[in-house]
């Protein structure tokens, strides 16, 4: 690669966009008009956010006391309301209603609490209405400070409220008057106390009192962190979008870009040269923002009160959070651009680039929200998450917590080069492949389209298909799972988990490869296996069980299981052990998942991965969509790893039978290990295991080495015993060899290169 | 020089499904010469230039331009090429004197070499009015003249036009037409492909007329007269593909 075209070609998209009117307007210039703008109009609206006055309406005032008082003539008495309120608080007495409704409010004085009727709701709401209160309000009780009577009925007195909930102003009204409620029985409490000459300071026998001990900048910083990460992410991104629209999908549209394909550029030059220009734009953006909304925020907060900026903690950003920030700029553009460029070097329009703003934002939005969740910190599990950790890790420099973020800069910089890298080379792929660089708009039809797939109908399945079954297979799971109640005992469980496998998993791949190949057995990989094949998977699974356990435990500290994970594992102990017998488990979660999992992922899926020529990537390919069909996070990181072993011994047999072996075993192992626990210690296994805690049972570290290293042996028996010539395999080998025999004639046939 | 030996490309297609845009053609261009590719729309044309340009791989065949394969080494064969195309625009928002020094710089001349290079294509082309006009205020004819400057900046020896007539005012496609004389005359290797039989008539020296990605014909317009026994170009053109159609229909029957 040479920089220098690069350069030139940033240089040149750079020049490009800043003369371009409606790229320098959505970069540079509305940021700086837009927050302004909104400060304007944050102003003239809050002159509509003042409070309301509210209405009561009351019946039986007449029943309430002179002293303490709660009603000083038609207002509630002033001492009781918060100063700010005191003229927003009206009372409407009337000694005609009160008289109307006695014979409806004498039942409440001294009987047990009955819910209301619905005859006295309707006259109360219509009463409601035609004093236009929010609130109505009826003291029964002659005297509702008295001591009840005891003899029968209710030992309280009571007041009621009626009020709705449907409205807010009715609930405020309700909330402004239960809070002088309160201050008046206390008033009241107090009085009663004195009478009988005790302390009213005996309600409250300890006071508290609450210092905030941190500091005016710490505040800040802490309001900061948690405000700018967000911030500066989302306007990296919609900063990174509209250039990545104009310079990939914005270039096909105008003919340019085939210019620019048939020059020396190469497309990895011409896609470097285009991120780079896309990342200045969106750290551009990005700090524009900022600057422009710190300042308005700042001055609108001042004008708004002079009390309420410092109350809030915002005030002017510390210089090491600025630091920071600046700093961090840098990367989060640069996954952002590529993240962008990817999704827009797709587009055949710009109009279509538009269209993927959208879910590109959705897909972006939980990585960008779960840092904001208070119970959020950095350690290595949320450091491995794209834009998350990165996230996390700006928020903890904000707030100083340096020793805690250093120590894993390390994998939060890995990750996001790595997705850097990955975006970038999914652009130069886009930019070498013909059918995206020259797609004209087809039309569409559902008829039409089932006459390509059937016409176009292949022996073994595509990618494409592949994908398809996994999304199938994943959106299904997601819509039963949610749909069906958790089992309850061990019958419900058994036909749960049979019928989801089957629905969900075994029938999409069944269905797919009949349909959408013309060779569903080989699409299947449904193959006879030599018997020493299928034995060494057997034999493999025990082997590499303890592998798999350290795996396990190894992920469950990186990323502890929730609270809810907890008790559904406990609920899924209760039912296994009301099962019939370890069979019946073994059945059920062992055999069954090996047999239609593997149908579906080693199955057909990884038989249409290998249509990319790459059995590595196939693999890794397919055990990704293994891992994410198992819904719990830390179950999908260890089936990954299982995934890639079941991929390894499908494409080296080029039959799922062995797969189904390891599979079935594999499960069994931990079905065992679950139902006999502590036990395993003592029997026959006992050198395998052991049982520290008295609880949990782990394998032994030497006898559990020298399984796995045996294992690896099996494995290389594998690799060579096993047969490469899967339809799959030979089939792609195939066209490799016409490939390279295509380059082979060339070289020889042609003339060598002329001097120049 | 241009070789091209057994060129087929398919696509696959939603509507047609798989369809075949060139079928295994074959021709060979020489240095000092215009060699045109003669069709109707469709017949293969550009996507055999694309190829030739390293836009498009083909699926099978041998195309070299200078020696060089346009599979196996792409970055060498676009230093040979110039590449004008309906397809290939110029910038928008650059001034033609950017967008050539762009070109150039990537065809790695040198500031001084580039310098005395483009001065001197800027005059012969007169185009030093426009030198400072960015493209989106260009007509088409000074955006097909900037074109045509982008392809020859760095002097290679082959040039390909797709086209490069359609849509211009009569007077500017003379001008074109006169630049590719010249250029031909400079000893430069010319592909040019149209489907204006008159431009062909008087600028190639080599014709293959294709139909629907088959090459019908090839050779010189009095070879061509000769065998077919039809003085007119553009009649021979009309029978070569009615007849290529006609030959079609039965088979497309068995189909």
């Amino acid at each position: 690669m040479k920089w220098s075209n690069v350069s030139l070609i940033y240089c040149r998209e750079l020049r490009d966009q800043l003369r371009d009117r409606r790229t320098l307007f959505t970069v540079l210039i509305l940021p700086l008009l837009l927050y302004p703008l909104m400060g304007i109009s944050l102003l003239q609206v809050s002159q509509f956010m003042r409070e309301h006055p509210t209405r009561i309406w009351l019946i039986g005032a007449d029943h309430l006391p002179e002293a303490p008082a709660l009603l000083i003539g038609q207002q509630i008495n002033p001492e009781l309301l918060d100063p700010r309120i005191r003229d927003l608080l009206h009372v409407e007495t009337n000694e005609e209603d009160d008289s109307r409704f006695q014979g409806l409010i004498e039942p409440f004085a001294d009987q047990t609490p009955q819910p209301v009727s619905e005859m006295i709701d309707r006259l109360i709401r219509r009463g409601m209405q035609h004093h236009h209160a929010d609130l109505a309000v009826i003291v029964p009780n002659p005297n509702p400070i008295s001591p009840p009577d005891t003899s029968g009925g209710d030992l309280q007195n009571r007041i009621l409220l009626f009020r709705n909930s449907a409205s807010d102003k009715s609930n405020i009204a309700a909330d402004r008057f239960k809070a002088a409620l309160g201050k008046w029985q206390a008033q009241i409490t107090g009085s009663k106390l004195r009478e009988y000459q005790l302390d009213p300071q005996l309600l409250t026998p300890v006071a508290v009192i609450e210092t905030d001990v941190a500091s005016r900048q710490n505040r800040s910083a802490a309001l900061w962190s948690k405000v700018l990460p967000l911030i500066i992410v989302i306007w990296c991104l919609t900063g990174a979008f509209y250039p990545a629209v104009d310079l990939c999908a914005g270039e096909k549209e105008r003919g340019t870009f085939e210019t620019l394909l048939s020059s020396p550029a190469r497309r990895d030059e011409i896609a470097i040269g285009k991120w780079l220009t896309v990342m200045s734009f969106s750290i551009v953006t990005s700090l524009l923002n900022l600057i422009s909304m710190g300042f308005t925020g700042f001055l609108v907060a001042s004008r708004l009160g002079s009390g309420m900026a410092p109350a809030m903690g915002i005030g002017v950003p510390p210089l090491a959070c600025v630091g920071w920030l600046l700093l961090a700029l840098l990367p989060i553009s640069a996954l952002f651009s590529a993240v962008a460029m990817a999704a827009a070097s797709f587009a055949r329009s710009s109009k279509e680039g538009q269209y993927y703003l959208v879910p590109l934002m959705m897909i972006s939005l939980p990585l960008m929200m779960l840092p904001m969740l208070p119970a959020a910190r950095l350690d290595l599990g949320t450091s491995l998450i794209p834009v998350s950790g990165l996230m996390l890790m700006l928020r903890g420099l904000i707030e100083g917590k340096y020793q805690e973020c250093i120590p894993f800069a390390g994998p939060v910089c890995a990750v996001t080069l790595i997705g850097c890298w990955l975006a970038v080379r999914w652009v130069v792929r886009q930019f070498n492949s013909e059918s995206v660089l020259f797609r004209s708009s087809e039309r569409f039809g559902i008829a039409t389209w089932i006459r390509h797939i059937m016409r176009e109908r292949h022996d073994l399945p595509s990618i494409g298909h592949a994908v398809l079954c996994g999304i199938v297979i994943l959106v299904l799971k997601f819509f039963v799972g949610t749909m069906i109640e958790p089992p309850a005992n061990w019958g419900a469980f058994s036909k749960q988990t049979m019928i989801i496998l089957i629905a969900t998993v075994g029938t999409p791949a069944v269905l797919m490869a009949i349909v959408l190949t013309r060779k569903p057995l080989q699409s299947l990989k449904l193959r006879k296996s030599r018997f020493s094949l299928i034995g060494a998977a057997f034999l493999l699974a025990f082997c590499f069980h303890p592998l798999f356990t350290w795996i396990t435990s190894i992920v469950i500290q990186l990323y502890p299981p929730t609270t809810e994970m907890a008790t559904t594992q406990r609920l899924l102990d209760n039912i296994l052990s009301g099962s019939p017998g370890v069979w019946a488990i073994i059945a059920v979660i062992a055999i069954a998942p090996a047999v239609i999992e593997e149908l579906a992922f080693r199955g057909f899926i990884l038989s249409g991965m290998q249509s990319i020529r790459s059995d590595f990537k196939a693999i890794i390919l397919t055990s990704i969509l293994f891992g994410v069909a198992h819904a719990v996070f830390q179950q999908s990181i260890v089936t990954f790893f299982v995934g890639c072993i079941l991929g390894f011994i499908a494409v080296r047999t080029g039959s799922i039978l062995p797969c189904i072996a390891y599979h079935a075993v594999h499960n069994s192992v931990f079905a065992f290990i679950a139902c006999y626990g502590p036990s395993l210690v003592d029997g026959p296994f006992g050198w395998l295991f052991s049982c520290p805690d008295g609880i949990h049972v782990t394998y032994r570290f030497w006898p559990s080495a020298m399984l796995i290293g045996l294992g690896g042996m099996l494995l290389l028996w594998v690799w060579e015993q096993g047969s490469p010539n899967s339809p799959a395999t030979a089939l792609w080998k195939r066209n490799r060899h016409r490939q390279e025999s295509f380059t082979f004639w060339t070289k020889r046939i042609l003339p060598p290169p002329e001097e120049h | 020089m241009i070789h091209v030996r057994k060129l087929k490309k398919t696509y696959s297609d939603l509507q047609q499904g798989e369809f075949v845009a060139l079928n295994g053609i074959d021709f060979d261009a020489m240095p000092g010469q215009i060699y045109g590719l003669l069709g109707p729309n469709g017949a293969g044309k550009t996507t055999a230039l694309r190829i030739l340009s390293t836009v498009l791989k083909p699926t099978s065949g041998i195309a070299t331009i200078n020696g060089y394969n346009v599979v196996t080494d792409p970055a060498q064969v676009r230093h040979q090429i110039g590449f004008v195309s309906t397809n290939t625009a110029i910038y928008d928002r650059m001034t033609a004197w950017e967008i050539i020094r762009f070109f150039g710089l990537l065809y790695g001349m040198s500031a001084d070499e580039l310098q005395i290079r483009m001065e001197a294509i800027f005059d012969r082309f007169q185009m030093n009015n426009i030198r400072h006009v960015l493209g989106s205020a260009m007509s088409t004819g000074m955006k097909q003249k900037v074109s045509i400057a982008r392809a020859i900046i760095h002097d290679p020896p082959v040039l390909i036009f797709d086209e490069a007539t359609s849509g211009l005012d009569i007077l500017v496609a003379r001008e074109v037409l006169k630049t590719i004389e010249r250029l031909r005359e400079q000893g430069k290797c010319i592909l040019f492909s149209s489907h204006i039989m008159s431009e062909v008539h008087r600028l190639c020296d080599q014709v293959a007329i294709l139909n629907r990605g088959e090459l019908l014909a090839e050779g010189t317009i009095s070879e061509l007269s000769d065998r077919y026994e039809q003085p007119d170009l553009e009649e021979l053109f009309f029978r070569l593909i009615a007849n290529h159609e006609q030959n079609r229909e039965p088979v497309n029957a068995l189909v």
